[in-house]
Formats: C-alpha cells, sequence, structure tokens
C-alpha cells in the first residue's frame, strides 16, 4: 500500500462510517396494537451517557406502564443508536417514522441532532418530544407545531444561574461555551442576562466539540482574573475541563459555575468537583415524595442514582402517556391539541405547557456540588428554587422580561 | 514571558501524547503497510486498563508497566489471526478489518465499562500545580512531556541502534528482501503490531489523568493522528515527532491566540504540506 492509497483509503473510510443505509420508503401506520415510542438516541460514541440515560428513564416507565398500558394498549419503546450524529439521527428518526410507524419520537440527545430531527417532524407529521435538548432556538425561531420541550431548555438554565449569581458576590465572568447550538445558545443567554444584573463579562470562548485538551482556555481564564467561569460544556468536554481546571489549581481562583450541573460529572471528576455551582434541569436531590419515591425505584432498577435526563425523560413519558389518554386516541394532532394548556405533577414540581411554544414551564434550580458519606460520588445540593414563571422565556424567544 | 512559556509547555505535552500515538500508526504503516484505523482503540485501551490497574492496585505507576505489555499482547494477538492473513488483499480488506475490530473493542469496553466517563489521579507527589519562576504549571503534564521524551529517544536508538532495529528497518524497506536474507518477516510484523499497540496503551494510562478515560477518545484521537503522521511522512519516527509538535502548537496555540480558526489552522497546515511536499515533511518521495 502506497501513501496515494492511505490518503484514498483514508478518504474511504470516513466516507464510509458517515453514510449507510438508503432509508427506508414504506410507510406502515399502525391504527391500533401497541403505542410506539421511537427513540433515535445517542447509544454509542462520546454522547452514549445522554442516550443512555433516556433509556434507562424509559425502561423504567415500561415497567411502570406495563400493568394499566394507555387507553389499554401497551407502550412499545424502540431505540435506534444515533452515535450523537444529526445525519444519522435523521436517518434513524425516519427508519422509526416510515418502517416502524411510530407517531412519537423523543430521547433525541444533541441539540445539533434535535434541530435536525424536528425540523422533519412537520412533514412526516409526528410528535417530536424534547427532553434533553438546550438550544433555545427549538421553541423560538425554530419553532413548529410537532415540537414539545419538556425540559429546562439552556436559556432557562442560564437564567437560573443568573438570577442566583446576580444576588451573589461575585463580579467578574469567563463565558466557555461549546462550540454548538446548546453551548453559544447559552453563552450569549447568560451574557445578556448577567450584564443586566450589571456584572461583567470578561472573555468568552468557543472551544470545539470534543476538546481533549482545555490549556490554552485554561491560561485565558486566569489571565482574565474572573471570579467565576460559565461552563455550557457537553458532558465529557465538562468533566476534561473540570479535571485539567484542577491539576491547574484554577478551582480555586476561579469557581465553576455549570450551564448543567451533572452527576456523570461528578462520578468521573469526583471530589476535585466539589464547590462547583450550577443550574440542573432535574436534580435528583428534591425533596418531595414523588421524587423521592422515584430514586428509589430507579436505583433498584439501575442500581445507581437518576441523573437530569433521566429524571426529565421520565416526566416527559408519563406526562405523554397521560396526555394520550386523555385525548382518548393516539391520534397526533388531538394529542397535540389535549397537550397544549395541560399541566402535569412532575417528580419536582408543577408543569404547564404553553400553547404558544410549546415550552413546558417548571421550576429553575440553582446547585452546588457537597460532598455527602451516604453517596459514592459528589451530589447537587440545592441552593435556591426558582418559580417557573421567573425562568421560562417570553414566548418564542429566548429572551426574560 | 510566564505566558509563552505556558503556552510552550501546553504544547509540548498535547504532542507528546500525540507522539505516543502517532509513533506506532507511523511504525505500523511503515512495516505492514497497513493503515490501523484500530489504532485509536488501543489507546482508548490502555486508559481503560490503566483505570482498572490504578482501582486494583491504588498505585499509578503499575498501571504505565503493566498495561502497555498487556494492550501489547493483546494488538500481537489480534495481528497473527486476523490482520496476517490479508496482507496480500486490497488495501480496502486491511481497512474494514481494523476499522470492524475498532468498533469491536469500542463497544466491549462500553458494555465492560458503562458510559460514565473514568477518572484517575495521579500519583500524589504529581498533583497539583508547581511553580516555575512566575508560572504555575500541574507537576502531571511535565511528568508528560518527560515520558514522552524518553520514549522517543527509546525507540529512536531502539530503530537505529540494534540488531532488532535494522531488522525492522529492513523490513520496512523491502520485505521480500529481507525475507531472502533470512529475517522472520512475519514475527517481525507481529511484534512491530503489538509494540505498535503498547505504545498507544502507554499513551492512554499517560493520558487518564488528564482527560479520563471516557469512549470515544479513541475516535478522537486518530483524526489527530492521522493528521500528525501525514504531516511528518508515513513510516518515519522523526516525521512523528515534528508531525506530533506542529500539530500540538497549531492545536493550542491556535486556541489560545486565534480561538475562532483554531480546528482550521491544523488543517491548513496539513493542506499546505500536501501541497509543497506531498510525501511529508520527513517521508520518502515515491
Amino acid at each position: 500500500m502506497r501513501r496515494r492509497d492511505f490518503l484514498r483509503a483514508a478518504v474511504a473510510g470516513g466516507i464510509g462510517a458517515s453514510l449507510g443505509s438508503p432509508a427506508f420508503l414504506r410507510r406502515s401506520w399502525a391504527q391500533s396494537g401497541p403505542i410506539k415510542i421511537g427513540m433515535p438516541a445517542a447509544l454509542s460514541g462520546a454522547y452514549a451517557q445522554y442516550g443512555i440515560q433516556a433509556k434507562r428513564a424509559a425502561e423504567l416507565f415500561s415497567k411502570d406502564i406495563k400493568a394499566k398500558g394507555v387507553l389499554g394498549r401497551p407502550v412499545e419503546f424502540i431505540y435506534e443508536d444515533t452515535a450523537g450524529d444529526p445525519a444519522t439521527a435523521v436517518r434513524k428518526a425516519q427508519k422509526l417514522v416510515e418502517k416502524d410507524g411510530v407517531k412519537f419520537l423523543t430521547g433525541v440527545a444533541l441539540s445539533s441532532e434535535a434541530l435536525a430531527v424536528s425540523a422533519k417532524c412537520p412533514e412526516w407529521k409526528v410528535i417530536f418530544m424534547s427532553t434533553i435538548n438546550g438550544a433555545g432556538a427549538l421553541t423560538a425561531k425554530a419553532f413548529h407545531r410537532y415540537f414539545f420541550r419538556v425540559n429546562t431548555s439552556g436559556p432557562m438554565g442560564a437564567r437560573a444561574i443568573s438570577l442566583y449569581l446576580a444576588e451573589g458576590p461575585m463580579k467578574r465572568f469567563f463565558a466557555l461555551g461549546s462550540d454548538y447550538a446548546w453551548g453559544r445558545d447559552s453563552v450569549a443567554s447568560f451574557t445578556t442576562q448577567i450584564t443586566a444584573a450589571k456584572k461583567d463579562i470578561v472573555g468568552t470562548d468557543y472551544p470545539p466539540v470534543g476538546t481533549k485538551d482545555f490549556a490554552s482556555y485554561i491560561a485565558k481564564i486566569r489571565q482574565s482574573k474572573a471570579d467565576g467561569v460559565y461552563l455550557a460544556l457537553p458532558g465529557q468536554d465538562a468533566t476534561i475541563y473540570l479535571k485539567q481546571a484542577h491539576q491547574f489549581g484554577l478551582n480555586r481562583e476561579v469557581k465553576p459555575i455549570m450551564e448543567i450541573l451533572e452527576l456523570e460529572n461528578m462520578k468521573a471528576v469526583g471530589d476535585a468537583m466539589v464547590g462547583a455551582i450550577g443550574s440542573s434541569r432535574y436534580p435528583f436531590t428534591v425533596d418531595t415524595p414523588r421524587n423521592k419515591d422515584f430514586v428509589k425505584r430507579f436505583y433498584e432498577l439501575h442500581g445507581v442514582y437518576p441523573d437530569m435526563f433521566d429524571g426529565e425523560t421520565y416526566e416527559g413519558l408519563e406526562w405523554l402517556a397521560q396526555v394520550i389518554q386523555k385525548a382518548g386516541t393516539d391520534d397526533v394532532e388531538k394529542v397535540i391539541d389535549t397537550w397544549e394548556d395541560s399541566s402535569y405533577e412532575g417528580l419536582e414540581g408543577p408543569f404547564f405547557m404553553r400553547k404558544c411554544d410549546h415550552q413546558a414551564v417548571q421550576l429553575g434550580f440553582a446547585v452546588e456540588a457537597v460532598k455527602d458519606p451516604k453517596y459514592p460520588h459528589p451530589i447537587p445540593k440545592i441552593l435556591a428554587t426558582y418559580p417557573g414563571e421567573k425562568v421560562t422565556p417570553k414566548c418564542r424567544t429566548e429572551d426574560f422580561s | 514571558m510566564a505566558n509563552l512559556g505556558e503556552q510552550l509547555l501546553n504544547a509540548l505535552t498535547l504532542a507528546g501524547l500525540l507522539f505516543l500515538v502517532s509513533a506506532g500508526l507511523s511504525l505500523v504503516f511503515g512495516i505492514l503497510r497497513v493503515v490501523n484505523f484500530a489504532h485509536g482503540v488501543f489507546y482508548m485501551l490502555g486508559a481503560y486498563l490503566g483505570y482498572t490497574t490504578v482501582t486494583l492496585t491504588g498505585w499509578f505507576w503499575p498501571a504505565l508497566l503493566i498495561v502497555p505489555p498487556v494492550v501489547g499482547a493483546l494488538g500481537a494477538f489480534l495481528e497473527s489471526s486476523t490482520l496476517r492473513f490479508i496482507y496480500r488483499r486490497p488495501p480496502i480488506y486491511q481497512l474494514l478489518l481494523t476499522f470492524g475490530l475498532a468498533l469491536i473493542l469500542e463497544e466491549a469496553l462500553r458494555i465492560l465499562y458503562g458510559p460514565t466517563a473514568k477518572g484517575i489521579d495521579p500519583p500524589a507527589y504529581l498533583q497539583g500545580a508547581i511553580s516555575l519562576g512566575s508560572l504555575l504549571y500541574p507537576r502531571y503534564r511535565l511528568f508528560v512531556v518527560v515520558l514522552s521524551l524518553v520514549v522517543a529517544v527509546g525507540v529512536w536508538v531502539f530503530l537505529r541502534k540494534t540488531r532488532a532495529g535494522l531488522v525492522i528497518r529492513a523490513v520496512a524497506q523491502n520485505s521480500e528482501m529481507a525475507d531472502c536474507l533470512g529475517a522472520d518477516v512475519a514475527r517481525v510484523r507481529t511484534l512491530v503490531f503489538g509494540a505498535a499497540c503498547a505504545l498507544a496503551g502507554l499513551g492512554g494510562v499517560a493520558a487518564a489523568p488528564m482527560t479520563t478515560a471516557y469512549l470515544g477518545m479513541g475516535i478522537g484521537v486518530i483524526v489527530d493522528a492521522f493528521v500528525v503522521v501525514v504531516i511528518g511522512g508515513l513510516g518515519s519516527m522523526g516525521g512523528s515527532i515534528a508531525g506530533s509538535l506542529i500539530v500540538g502548537a497549531a492545536q493550542t496555540w491556535g486556541a489560545f491566540y486565534l480561538p475562532e480558526t483554531a480546528m482550521v489552522i491544523m488543517y491548513a497546515v496539513m493542506g499546505a504540506i500536501l501541497i509543497f511536499r506531498p510525501w511529508g515533511l520527513f517521508g520518502e518521495e515515491e
């Protein structure tokens, strides 16, 4: 094999990895039989932890709903692995819709995937239920009738932590967001809100997704003499940043403020993470009877404590099932009409689905990673809880009044 | 000044890790004429086995000593049980095989370890930062620089100054002639493949305290490693060193001085080299 062959082979390998089988073109709408929910989730690759959370939640929900079903019909989940790639996600979603006949798609992990898949849903006439995706655009610029977001969005998380910081002593902030929809959205939202609170943004950077060495960014953050660094980095990137910032001794000088404070990070980073603050879309430590019961049953089934998207996906599925039950049919248009302006009692508190942009209004949390001898890893301690109206943006925007 | 020094050290750390991965990739291509897509997975395997060893023994050093030979042995086994039979086939066979091996190993690790990243702490006296003049720099990163330097010198001395190195270079130059002269080419190939995997495994153990062991770390590193060998020249050890330094510098300095274009810089450098020296900086023109 000569050099030219090497290049050719490398290119061929790259193309081979990004292409796949052609889409299925058959349509087969199921009228009765099980209610099928399609999950084109990232189950392998760098973002597998998110897809796996969605799947874990679905497994517990399956178990819970098994006895009574929905409309007397069983609920069936069909999982497809997207590996976190938007093009693959669209292809897998299309397969779920056209071949398996699902009317509901959920469990999509990344915002980039969600934007791609959601754009197809009006054409497919299926509901896209986001339980993970943070990009503000999904309920603003990219909003359409078939999209519902049960989870707290990125701007909402940024809002919750900004409200908390507005009252705190820190003055100067550096913002570090992953270079894709969610990271950039969150940084923009944080910047607007923190400057409105008369605090300063002293630097902003967008490292590429999958950065393995944050040393250059750490040097810049240290130079900026910020009091805190706002981080909108997805799972693994956040873990690597926190680990390296700890080794550079930066976490002591500049407090890490996470757009999402995840258990996954706390497990991987360990004690070096204690003291980090952030927003949480679902902290498993919420003290409500419903949540305590959920955490207990989740732990019994999976042997781990539920992370943010375990909780939010479970809530989404439970709410969707209630809506279908109330609509008396799984007809997509009727389900949408029933879901709009409806309420649901979630694990951590009340939810309300706004008709205007299908964003679920819900509590916002500011949390801190703390050590607790009862748990094998740091856990989120709730610092402040904000009512839904305070942390939800104006309709179809990413702005807060 | 402190700033420049820090940037230099950052580039050297990254270059060191890249060298440990790309050296093996380059070596395997030089001797076996195979583009090993599974190479990054051996790096990931090193990181995960490093985590297991540290968890079991409570020490970091055994991981550094035990893991590379284990990863190397697995590599040698895979070479002799699969790759060996398709050297004479068109390159696409080797590509598919190594790509398949990469997927199998990655999924196996996911099943074994689960989706959560596994963190390792460096040994106590390599934790925290040390002050170099006005600069505060993590001890462990300095260790990574030294480690990769030692390995680079070691590999170079081995290839240039020992009889085994001579045989390897002979096989690289003309395997049929070397075969005629009595070199056991099949054995050389297996050993070189194993050694390359061991180097990648060592890189993985060294990287784990900085990046944790996580799924997808193999794919991430293999792209950079390919860029390194294309810049440096396939099959050339000097090329791997030069390529690692260039890519390490392009990534860290790019991220610091021109953050919006950091990703582009590395590929722009590669593109420029492909135009003016298509065989790479240290490669040989064909």
